[in-house]
């Protein structure tokens, strides 16, 4: 794992905090993917995804769902 | 290929008296026999001018209202006694204007008399000789003698005053016209001004006999420019002549896009003008604009490539193609090495739009990946993001002039005297014509004390809690029945607002519930949103202060819900308006370079847009985002990404969180950096290509309201090149072909592929004056206002803004909160200002504190301060002020020295990374020495200028 990956999940959870509340958390979940996909790089993505599932130390819930998604 | 634009059109004469307010009526009389038609209240000096009569004057201009002091545009009227003054006479129906008669050529020689019976007779080695309105007067009424002689009691050994650095003020030649005093309150609004004194004793002066420099004046140079003597000029003038050309280009400092003519003698620049045809400022202009161009030409200008191998190397002068060949040969072995997305490119807010285009092209060909950003990460990203999702377009919906039919302005977390100065005069023009003005900001901004304007309704919130606010202002307008309802059903999308409308409602977001968090009193709140929410017309600008917070995204959709809220969108006097940084914020936006969008904010990863420019460029684009300045940064770190190409702008000192970018910047095995000087980028660079002012060279800037402007080349770029030209050859270089004669077939590529910018074309730049997009089949001549019908998306998006509050928050060890922001002398980073006379007002960068503040830990006004936060410390002078809220301290990041950023964090906003300048928590003392990162910055600023030249710096150090 490169150091980056602190900076990367300091970013995916405020986006998760952030991003507008949806009515479920999956909705809400399913909107940070998208917004993910939508403006992060490639390498970034794919570095998250795998950071998720080797455990995702320090994601909080909904966006470890995103990551999940990605 | 020759665009020449000749400015001495009809566009750019004086016709005496500004235009009437229009009634719709008009009005038919008869001047020296010809018959003419003009609109009800017009003036007859006016009418006379539009007929192509010139009536003699000297108090008069059109941009100033009639004053009829000079008494020399006196004319006969059939059927009325007297002669009365023209400026001052409206027209009437049937009138016989007479404006040649023996009686007023005596007159008028009469009053030219006595004029010159006080006045120096130097004319052949006066300033002014050449454009002199009191010269051509004379001769225009034949004065031949004064009978009065010039022994008499007289002023011609009035002092100068020399205090200004840009213009000097010579009393001996003041006829006392008034026409500096009431530019200086008519056109900029600052009443620096008055006329002192009584009859014969009366005398220009500057507020209370101060001298110009001490007095509130801000050298914006409209008294220079109104007056018809020598009395203000412009030093450069004094120095060298009257220009004998002129060009008209675009202001190349903050995102009002001034027009000016360029006055010229052969490739020198003589003084900028500017051109009242300007869509943006109509013949105004700021201390910047006006005097601050001495940069273009100062001795620190880079003029040759140079290239080295690594940054502890001196620089090595080379060939363009060397240069090229050096920066080539080190982006492909990165590549080969690393893989194609190990090297990127940063576009220029700075620079034209074809150049920021070219760029953003040359990384998605030649570079082959999307790894392109921009300066306006770091200053407006959030706009971009918040209103594309919430109006459906990234730009601000209105003109500049629209303000004149605002009845409630609501400027948050913006500065317009000191960063837009030309909008806020006339912002200020409204506001003493009555509309009332709501400043959200945690300080007290000068537009807060506009003279005749009014008091201003301030919410002086805490840094960090901008959303709280909008939500809280939502809340009342909502909760008291303020909505526009016929607006919301008709315009915006049910669901949507339903759901907004339901969370809006709770009573956290109450003015009363969210006091504790914003520390703004509830009732002024309530009655803040009371004045906009039932306001005719109420229209919102903001700055930075809105974008630069880990919520900027969410506040620039927070003000957009208000706006719908309240039907504030689509017609003159309303609107959300974001106050761009840069001259081309908005135009490096619109050219794609942000690393998700191509040009014309079409997303890389639709495929029929993205097929577009495939096709176009015979290259196959990625469909996936690249990276964004601050994920460089931290690729760079990690080691993933090697290789930079930075067009004009200087990261080191602007972007956040100094240490980390020096790191990422070291990290680097080519650096590639194009620019007018050694910045602070430049010392890690590898490349150094000389870039070129935006008076050496032809392209576009689009300003804040979507306006494209042309910029026009007016001296040949110092080291040979036109930035677009270095961008081309660098792909050439790279093995990509670009053969581009001109700018002009840049912007047609552009058009061809921006639906957007189909209509744009230099030809109609030209007949136009300027463009603001969209401009294709729909809009031939662009669009001023926008959303009038309906909105790019269809209906407008109400989005839930729920308040998250930083994670930087003041605690125990940090216990103060600091915001940063600019000063109107300098711009920016500074690199240009700072090598003008403009540091005669601002020459370093200060600490404001409370005094409450100061007092806790000792300190005084002028005291060395050193600042800590979490991300590093630096030192200050302070400044105890009161605009300041107690926990609260500011300061500018003008001068590098003062490692303004060393201090701010990597915090950015959700969703664009856009950093989070305006709140940093921090501690600090009274200190004795500079701090450990200023030490080095001082030793390294030294070593870098060593490498490159055997002079000394030039640049300020620390005192």
């Amino acid at each position: 794992m490169s150091s980056q990956i602190d900076t990367l999940v300091k970013m995916i959870n405020q986006i998760a905090d952030n991003a507008p509340r949806q009515e479920t958390p999956e909705a809400t979940a399913e909107a940070v993917a998208s917004h993910l996909k939508k403006f992060w790089a490639k390498p970034m993505k794919e570095e998250m995804r795998a950071y998720v599932e080797a455990g995702g130390v320090g994601l909080n819930e909904v966006a470890a769902e995103a990551a999940l998604r990605l | 290929m020759l665009h020449i634009f000749d400015p001495n059109t009809r566009t750019d004469r004086d016709l005496g008296t500004p235009p009437p307010a229009l009634t719709g009526n008009t009005v038919s009389l008869s001047i020296d026999g010809h018959a003419i038609d003009v609109p009800e209240g017009t003036s007859v000096l006016r009418a006379a001018a539009l007929a192509g009569i010139q009536i003699p004057k000297l108090c008069a201009s059109d941009n100033l209202d009639a004053f009829g002091s000079c008494r020399l545009c006196a004319v006969e009227i059939e059927g009325r006694r007297g002669m009365p003054a023209s400026c001052t006479t409206p027209v009437a129906e049937g009138m016989n204007v007479h404006t040649q008669t023996d009686r007023v050529a005596k007159l008028r020689r009469n009053v030219m008399e006595l004029y010159i019976s006080d006045h120096p007779l130097d004319c052949l080695t006066c300033p002014a000789n050449g454009d002199c309105e009191l010269q051509d007067m004379a001769g225009a009424v034949g004065l031949r003698e004064v009978r009065y002689g010039y022994e008499g009691e007289n002023h011609l050994v009035a002092e100068k005053d020399t205090s200004n650095p840009y213009f000097t003020f010579d009393a001996s030649k003041c006829i006392v016209c008034s026409r500096c005093v009431r530019a200086c309150e008519e056109v900029q609004g600052t009443f620096a001004l008055t006329i002192d004194g009584r009859g014969f004793d009366s005398k220009v002066s500057a507020g209370q006999n101060d001298d110009f420099m001490d007095s509130e004046c801000v050298s914006c140079g409209a008294c220079v420019q109104a007056c018809p003597t020598a009395t203000l000029m412009e030093n450069s003038v004094i120095e060298q002549g009257q220009p004998e050309h002129s060009v008209v280009t675009t202001c190349a400092y903050c995102g009002v896009g001034c027009s000016f003519k360029a006055e010229m003698k052969g490739n020198e620049l003589v003084r900028m003008v500017p051109f009242k045809d300007g869509h943006a400022n109509h013949g105004h202009s700021c201390v910047k604009g006006r005097f601050a161009f001495g940069y273009a030409t100062h001795p620190d200008r880079l003029t040759k490539p140079m290239i080295r191998d690594s940054i502890d190397d001196p620089w090595q002068e080379v060939s363009w193609e060397e240069a090229m060949q050096f920066a080539a040969d080190r982006i492909k072995a990165i590549q080969a090495k690393y893989g194609r997305d190990s090297v990127g490119g940063i576009t220029s807010s700075r620079c034209t739009n074809e150049e920021a285009y070219l760029v953003q092209k040359l990384v998605r060909t030649a570079f082959g990946n999307n790894n392109t950003d921009t300066c306006a990460r770091v200053c407006h990203s959030p706009t971009g993001y918040g209103l594309k999702q919430t109006l459906g377009e990234s730009a601000g919906t209105q003109t500049f002039d629209s303000v004149m039919q605002s009845d409630v302005i609501v400027v948050i977390g913006a500065n317009p005297t000191d960063a837009h100065p030309v909008f806020a005069s006339q912002l200020r023009r409204r506001l003493r014509q009555g509309a009332k003005l709501i400043v959200a900001d945690p300080r007290h901004i000068d537009l807060m004390t506009t003279p005749h304007g009014g008091d201003a309704l301030h919410l002086p919130l805490r840094p960090g809690t901008n959303v709280a606010l909008i939500n809280a202002l939502a809340h009342v307008v909502v909760s008291e029945g303020l909505e526009d309802r016929l607006f919301i059903a008709e315009r915006c999308d049910p669901a949507e607002y339903a759901a907004w409308n339901a969370f809006i409602r709770e009573e956290r977001h109450s003015p009363e519930a969210t006091e504790s968090i914003t520390g703004v009193p509830a009732e002024s709140v309530r009655a803040a949103a009371r004045l906009y929410g039932s306001a005719r017309n109420g229209a919102i600008y903001y700055g930075l202060g809105v974008t630069e917070h880990s919520q900027g995204s969410t506040m620039v959709m927070g003000i957009a819900n208000l706006a719908l809220a309240t039907g504030n969108i689509g017609r003159e006097g309303v609107g959300v308006n974001p106050l761009r940084g840069q001259n081309n914020v908005q135009g490096s936006c619109d050219m794609g370079s942000f690393p998700h969008e191509l040009p014309g904010y079409q997303h890389v990863a639709q495929d029929g847009p993205r097929k577009a420019f495939e096709d176009a460029w015979g290259v196959t684009i990625d469909n996936e985002p690249g990276l964004r300045i601050p994920n460089m940064f931290d690729a760079a770190i990690d080691g993933s990404f090697r290789g930079l190409y930075v067009q004009g702008e200087d990261i080191a000192q602007s972007d956040p969180n100094t240490q980390h970018v020096e790191k990422a910047l070291s990290s680097l095995e080519c650096l590639i950096v194009q620019d007018l000087f050694l910045n602070e980028t430049a010392k890690y660079a590898h490349v150094l290509l000389p870039g070129s002012s935006f008076l050496e060279k032809d392209g576009t800037f689009t300003n804040a309201e979507r306006r494209i402007n042309r910029v026009r080349k007016v001296m040949p770029p110092l080291a040979g090149k036109e930035d677009w030209q270095i961008t081309q050859d660098l792909a050439n270089a790279l093995g990509y072909a670009m053969h581009y004669d001109h700018p002009e077939q840049i912007m047609a590529e552009i058009a061809s592929l921006t639906p957007s910018f189909h209509g744009v074309t230099y030809q109609k730049l030209d007949e136009l004056g300027s463009i603001q997009w969209p401009c294709n089949e729909a809009y031939p001549n662009g669009m001023p206002i926008m959303h009038e019908q309906d909105f790019p998306i269809g209906k407008g998006r109400f989005v839930v803004t729920d308040y998250v509050a930083t994670t930087e928050r003041a605690n125990r060890k940090f216990p103060l909160l600091l915001t940063t922001g600019r000063i109107l002398s300098q711009y920016n980073v500074g690199a240009q200002t700072r090598r003008t006379s403009n540091q005669s007002w601002h020459d370093q960068d200060w600490l404001e504190l409370h005094p409450h503040d100061a007092e806790e830990r000792g300190i005084n006004e002028g005291d060395w301060v050193g600042l800590t936060s979490r991300a590093g410390d630096t030192v200050l002078q302070a400044k105890i002020s009161t605009r300041m809220q107690p926990g609260v301290v500011y300061t500018t990041f003008h001068h590098p020295v003062s490692g303004a950023n060393v201090i701010t964090t990597d915090n950015s906003d959700w969703a664009t990374n856009c950093p989070e300048y305006k709140v940093t928590a921090v501690q600090c003392e009274k200190v004795a020495q500079p701090s450990a990162w200023q030490e080095r910055h001082r030793a390294q600023h030294k070593k870098q200028w060593g490498l490159l030249k055997t002079t000394e710096p030039t640049e300020p150090v620390m005192k």
